[in-house]
């Protein structure tokens, strides 16, 4: 099941991605995490500290720099670039994060 | 004065450039505003009451010619900038003027020349006339590249919370990406209510805290009625908050 | 890779949950592809701002997706802006969350609003809603 959460910066987003998605994994569920925002933040809500958090932002900006290997699968995009997460939630912090565009 | 301010969404940005905006106008300045976000904002807090302007039309950019040198895209130079901003840009009270690119409703992709025009005018405008203040988008790069060249300070507005103090210390970090454009970068703490949440807020970006606006019920009430919080609650303390950054921004001729 | 990119290509295992925090606004829903998710949660509150950026995204996602649309009332301080909010989406699943000090103290130490108080009245709420976006098996 693919489920996006979106809406104005600020209204409550990521608060509600990390409640949804550690609920989902205590019933039992394999649940991954992508944090999409050019701006990332979920590793915090979901609980794995804001140190662990800016680890893997700096993994994604090395990634977007070219200094490591794009993944070509998903399970080595998880291995190398996300994290474990508590309630064994995986995280991976998706977009690129000098996104060019406005807004 | 030259000044942006930027921060995670929800950190109160809008509400307080607004208010800046309206208290400048207020002391004399001639102030322009700009909302360059995409999202919904400022305009709700400078008192304006729609919030969809025209956008700047397509043929303000103009392609660069096959055999011609120079950049791909340029603004056509009939428009001038100081035009620009008198033809497209809306009176708001205390006679700001206030510009902003087409908002969300159109489709991206037709608003990216006019965001481009947008971009061409502010840079082009030249120092003197105008005050400028404007509202940046809240990714982490558009305040020290493209986006924020014409301004000379970057406000980074930041509230006593783990996720804004990360994003404040990301746009903090980013502060010497330009060095040929050097900015003064200094921190707005928004929505403060305990002891202690100032010095974490400096702290956690490691810069100055030049202002300190608190938490304020009226401020979030003004919003929740799309009322300019300077109309709406002249004396709260979150206006009187921003009123003294004016002073201080002004005395200190910073921007 | 992008995000929408991601969801459209990547074979996830069919009882993997993939949740999807998105970027601010309406950006990347803009580039989704039809099949690419199959629940749009679009977490509002009850200011003009807001619901502006909410009702685009709900336009968008009914445009571009077969996805089961589902609205958050976020920080629902009284009845009225629940209201607001169920107005501003006539006929949709809105679920409100009250505004709530434990999430506001979570926010400010940076921990989990789950770990800091399971039991609070957000925290209820959208584990409720959680309860409804998959059937879970007892």
């Amino acid at each position: 099941m693919k489920l996006a959460v979106v809406g104005k910066g600020g209204s409550g987003k990521t608060t509600t991605s990390s409640v949804i998605a550690r609920t989902l994994a205590r019933s039992g569920r394999a649940v991954v995490a992508l944090d999409c925002d050019s701006n990332p933040n979920l590793g915090i809500s979901l609980g794995v500290g804001d140190e662990e958090t800016e680890r893997l932002v700096s993994m994604r900006q090395a990634l977007d720099e070219g200094e490591e290997e794009h993944a070509n699968n998903w399970d080595t995009l998880i291995s190398r670039y996300g994290s474990d997460g508590p309630d064994g939630v995986r995280l991976a912090v998706v977009s690129r994060i000098d996104n060019p565009e406005p807004g | 004065m030259r000044l942006a301010f930027v921060g995670k969404g929800g950190a109160g940005k809008s509400a307080i450039s607004g208010t800046f905006a309206r208290t400048l106008a207020r002391q004399g300045d001639k102030v322009l505003a700009i909302d360059s976000d995409p999202l919904p904002g400022l305009a709700y807090s400078l008192g304006l009451a729609i919030d969809h302007t025209p956008p700047i039309p397509d043929d303000a950019v103009i392609e660069r010619k096959e055999g011609e040198e120079g950049p791909r895209w340029r603004l056509n130079p009939d428009v001038d900038p100081f035009e620009a901003v008198d033809r497209w840009s809306v009176e708001a009270p205390d006679g700001v003027r206030f510009l902003q690119f087409g908002k969300i409703k159109g489709d991206p992709k037709d608003l990216w020349r006019s965001q481009m025009a947008f971009r061409f005018i502010i840079n082009k405008l030249p120092a003197g006339r105008w005050n400028v203040v404007g509202d940046l988008p809240g990714g982490t790069r558009q305040a020290f590249t493209g986006w924020g060249t014409w301004a000379n300070t970057i406000l980074i507005v930041v509230e006593p919370t783990a996720k804004s103090l990360l994003s404040g210390r990301r746009l903090a970090r980013m502060a010497d990406l330009d060095p040929e454009n050097p900015k003064r970068v200094m921190v707005v703490a928004s929505k403060v209510r305990e002891e202690g949440d100032v010095e974490m807020i400096a702290k956690g970006t490691g810069l100055e805290v030049i202002a300190t606006v608190p938490w304020d019920e009226e401020l979030a009430e003004a919003e929740r009625r799309q009322l300019a919080p300077i109309d709406f609650a002249p004396d709260c303390p979150a206006v009187r908050a921003v009123e003294s950054l004016v002073e201080r921004m002004s005395e200190e001729k910073v921007a | 890779m992008s995000p929408e990119q991601l969801l459209g290509s990547v074979e996830f295992p069919e009882d993997d949950v993939v949740v999807a925090d998105f970027e601010a606004g309406v950006g990347t829903l803009t580039r989704l592809g039809e099949e690419h998710v199959d629940t749009v949660v679009i977490v509002v509150e009850a200011t003009p701002k807001s619901l502006e950026v909410g009702a685009r995204a709900a336009a968008l996602a009914a445009e571009r997706t077969v996805a089961r649309i589902v609205v958050v009332a976020n920080r629902i301080r009284h009845d009225e802006d629940l209201q607001t909010v169920k107005a501003a989406f006539p006929g949709m699943e809105v679920v409100g969350v009250p505004h709530d000090p434990k999430i506001v103290e979570a926010d400010r130490k940076g921990v989990a609003p789950i770990d800091l108080d399971p039991n609070a009245p957000a925290v209820l709420a959208l584990i409720g809603l959680a309860s409804t976006l998959i059937p879970t098996s007892n």
